[in-house]
């Protein structure tokens, strides 16, 4: 493997970086990503600047039952909250198990 | 679609493929070189059923049959579901022919999620249904 070129496996989210744009939803072949989010207003605007709005992440979780590990997610967030993190989720012994969740997709592959 | 693999040639554990698409491939690619081929299970092995590739409504009888045919004697049986189409119908889970998991047709022991799944993952399994 050449330097620099990732390996496709598990994705780890930065959620610092995450918009919750939904771009990542959208332009997932297999519709394995959900996520879930709230608008909050910004308190830190300059006097007489108009209210502004972010999004802020309630929910985000990749079905590794149906990913495809194609790495469309990854290529396509603008922000680059998504990043390849080491090897495909081992297998469980329920499909339930294959679904990841905030926590566990934010320390896949270990800290960054 | 016929036959075993006696995966460590030793007769203890045999596996049957049921390969249905591309994922074949790579759950061929797991088996290790020379593991004999045999036209039954012995009494007394494990026997592992993997589902690698896309199972469809049309083939879902077919496919009951095989895996819910009896192994007088055997020791245990899992059945994996390798790769995404076997597990939740992949990415064609929204497909009017296609089986949403091959668990819609026959409890799963053991689902191994990939597109294709790397073929390791099916060796591991296997030589952790040997120490059982």
């Amino acid at each position: 493997m050449s330097e620099g070129v990732a390996r496709h496996g598990s994705i780890r989210l930065i959620e610092e970086a995450c918009t919750a744009c939904m771009i990542c939803v959208r332009e997932c072949p297999a519709w394995c990503i959900h996520i879930a989010s709230h608008t909050v207003t910004a308190t830190d605007l300059p006097p007489g600047a108009r209210d502004r709005t972010r999004n802020e992440l309630d929910r985000f979780d990749i079905d590794w039952s149906v990913c495809m590990y194609c790495g469309i997610c990854v290529d396509e967030c603008p922000f680059d909250a998504l990043v390849w993190a080491g090897d495909h989720h081992p297998g469980a012994a329920s499909i339930g198990g294959l679904l990841a969740g905030r926590e566990e997709l934010r320390s896949a592959g270990g800290s960054s | 679609m016929s036959g075993f693999i006696d995966w460590f040639g030793d007769g203890s554990v045999l596996v049957q493929d049921l390969s249905l698409a591309c994922c074949a491939v790579e759950s061929e690619f797991a088996v290790p070189v020379g593991a004999p081929r045999v036209e039954s299970v012995p009494p007394g092995a494990h026997l592992v059923q993997v589902i690698s590739g896309t199972p469809t409504d049309a083939l879902a009888d077919v496919l009951a049959a095989r895996l819910r045919a009896e192994f007088p004697g055997i020791r245990s049986r899992s059945r994996v579901a390798f790769g995404a189409c076997a597990i939740a119908g992949g990415p064609y889970w929204d497909s009017w022919s296609v089986t949403k998991g091959i668990d819609q047709v026959v409890p799963v022991d053991h689902y191994i999620p990939g597109c294709p799944p790397p073929p390791e993952a099916l060796g591991a399994f296997v030589a952790h249904v040997r120490t059982r």
